[in-house]
């Protein structure tokens, strides 16, 4: 299954999640590729600790693979190449986890039928040898998300099962942005339907992650005064309603990660011993992701009995 | 300049063979087989059927003019014609080769393209070819602008992946093999013999020949196209048995827990290599009978066969086992 994920803004956590559900879903033993259309960003070598790795795939990257200057585009074998000590330690019966990086300094992606034709041989040979394929999409309405649509409405792709993921942030801008890179005009709905998409399905395989969401209930908020708490239990509730108003409510929210610290420092994977020995990162947080990854292919949380 | 008449004698023979499984729900027939492999409408596409189902299309050739890869560096200018073909074995493993055979000697400048073209898949150096060395940088992979055979095999196998014959559902995952292999002449008098079998990469493996003078290429290229299958099958069923959790046990702590009725979930694992793999080992069925004595020496060691045989044996003694109503058997295998 293709998972791609898309935001409307920067800085929704949307590489740095989605980089965590594809490190989930390989410690549950599917063999999963993480393929990096957010051109130029430095994101998922830091997530993945891979620094060294990535010199070397300069000239080889995605960008030079839908160019046609190279047959295939390179792969670093996260378990074998990270610097990460928790990550070297591949737990036993994991599958395999392969990042795809774009090509250092490339900026968006070559336009034209040949790199279509080219990232549908890509996604199909990847369909082939990996159980889920999640693709980073640069934010906004970027060329990557026309190519990826138009990627997906071919006949060559009507076989291989693809769903979306748009990551926002829990605030009033973040909301009405993620609506709009959905929903409106020029959105992924609309413009996936100018490429041959069924409306109806297209935007049944269109789910929302809710990142960075600060808990009321949360430790993190136990000193604050009543009127700080009322507050923010009103904040909350008003965004609910928000959501629900844009289309982007509970009933089509496939998870919610909270507000997590150590992600606001650095981008990485949470490890369970993140979580159980040294602490840094919340339970709660960790939950969340492994909640989230098991529903991507869960059906029924796709409207689907 | 060299008499056009004497022909060179040929010094290196080189290729690569990709594998891959077919992405299609179901094999495919010997008519669709045909149809897939026809790549040259003034050609037909050989298809056989013993000993088993196999289709093999016509030579494609791809005019090169570029420099020969070397381990030292050398950079020798190189002028032919590589052969590319596609086979598929039993409608399920595709497989794509290139090769071509290098001179000893060639004339110094680039002779009319109708020379080469009457001489399918020879490439011929410009002056005296350092042999030892061209063949390490060919099995070492050479520099970008070097002559990469692996290209045309790729090539090939993108086009061949874009036929709309191709539901692109394939049964199982599975990971496409890479083949590389270098062939010289044998010390005089001696009979074939494999040097080197290499597994380099994840993918890639290397093979180091040396062969009787006067062996065809065109039988080199067959002996290693069913030395990739054979590598391709054993690798693919090793790796569905590595990835699939056996026997009774908790399971683990992060594993996704089975679903309630178990049996899908280890059943589902092997089926696919029940439904489509088992029955394709044959090695040497398409090997000319003065190579066979190579497979021999894999046989021995690692012993290819003895290793599938134990594979299968372990996927039909687990679908025996799950095979018995649970109720009877003394532990749950919970996957």
């Amino acid at each position: 299954m293709l998972v791609f994920a898309a935001s409307d803004k920067g800085g929704t956590g949307r590489s740095v999640t989605s980089a965590n559900l594809a490190y989930q879903r390989a410690l549950t033993g599917d063999h999963v590729a993480y393929v990096d259309f957010d051109f130029g960003s430095p994101t998922a070598a830091a997530v993945f600790d891979v620094p060294s790795a990535m010199r070397g795939t300069e000239e080889q990257g995605l960008h030079s693979y839908l160019e046609g200057e190279v047959t295939e585009p390179a792969g670093i074998d996260i378990w074998r190449q990270t610097e990460h000590p928790v990550l070297r330690a591949r737990q036993n019966q994991s599958g395999r986890l392969v990042l795809y990086p774009g090509d250092v300094g490339g900026g968006e992606f070559a336009t034209g039928e040949d790199a279509l034709e080219r990232c549908i041989d890509l996604f199909l040979r990847l369909h082939g040898e990996f159980d889920l394929v999640v693709v980073d999409l640069s934010a906004g309405r970027s060329y990557a998300v026309d190519l990826v649509l138009a990627a997906t409405a071919h006949p060559r792709m009507r076989n291989v099962p693809y769903r979306w993921l748009v990551f926002h942030r829990w605030t009033h801008q973040h909301v009405i942005a993620a609506a709009g890179l959905v929903h409106k005009e020029n959105g992924i709905v609309r413009s996936g339907v100018d490429r041959g998409h069924d409306e109806e399905t297209l935007q049944g395989n269109i789910r929302f992650v809710r990142a960075a969401v600060p808990d009321p209930e949360s430790p993190l908020w136990s000193q604050v005064s009543h009127a700080q708490e009322a507050w923010m239990q009103a904040c909350n509730k008003a965004l609910r309603r928000l959501a629900a108003d844009q289309r982007i409510g509970d009933s089509v929210v496939l998870g919610t990660v909270p507000l997590e610290p150590i992600l606001q420092w650095r981008e990485q994977l949470i490890t369970e011993d993140d979580v159980l020995s040294t602490q840094i990162a919340n339970k709660e947080t960790l939950e969340a992701l492994e909640e989230i990854a098991r529903r991507l292919t869960d059906d029924s949380h796709w409207g689907r009995p | 300049m060299r008499p056009e008449d004497t022909a060179p004698r040929a010094v290196l023979d080189c290729g690569e063979v990709r594998t891959c499984l077919l992405p299609a729900g179901q094999a495919l027939d010997s008519r669709a087989a045909a149809q897939l492999l026809r790549l040259r409408a003034d050609e037909r596409v050989l298809v056989s059927e013993r000993p088993n189902v196999y289709g093999r299309s016509p030579d494609v050739l791809t005019g090169v003019d570029c420099p020969l890869p070397s381990s030292n560096g050398a950079r020798v200018r190189a002028v032919g014609t590589v052969a590319a073909r596609a086979a598929l074995t039993e409608g399920r493993v595709l497989q794509t080769s290139a090769h071509f055979r290098v001179t000893a000697t060639g004339p110094d400048h680039r002779r009319p393209w109708g020379h080469y073209l009457v001489r399918p898949a020879v490439v011929e150096p410009f002056g005296r070819l350092p042999r030892d060395a061209v063949a390490e940088g060919l099995l070492g992979g050479g520099r970008h602008g070097d002559l990469d055979v692996g290209l045309i095999a790729a090539g090939l196998q993108t086009r061949l992946l874009r036929h709309p014959l191709l539901d692109q559902r394939p049964p199982l995952r599975s990971r496409p093999t890479r083949l590389r292999w270098v062939a010289v002449p044998a010390r005089d008098g001696d009979g074939p013999s494999l040097e080197r079998f290499t597994l380099a990469e994840d993918e890639l493996r290397t093979v180091r020949l040396r062969v009787p003078e006067g062996t065809a290429s065109a039988d080199v290229a067959a002996l290693c196209d069913d030395l990739a299958l054979h590598d391709w099958l054993l690798t693919t069923l090793v790796r569905i048995l590595d990835g699939i959790r056996l026997g009774p046990g908790l399971p683990g702590p992060r594993r996704r827990p089975a679903a309630a009725d178990d049996l899908p979930v280890v059943v589902g694992a092997l089926r696919p290599a029940v439904d489509h793999l088992l029955h394709l080992w044959m090695p040497r069925a398409r090997v000319p009978g003065h190579l066979a004595p190579l497979w021999d020496v894999l046989e021995d060691e690692p012993g290819f066969t003895r290793q599938w045989l134990a594979l299968v044996q372990r996927v039909r003694d687990q679908l025996t086992l799950h095979a018995i109503p649970s109720a009877r058997r003394e532990v749950e295998p919970t996957p």
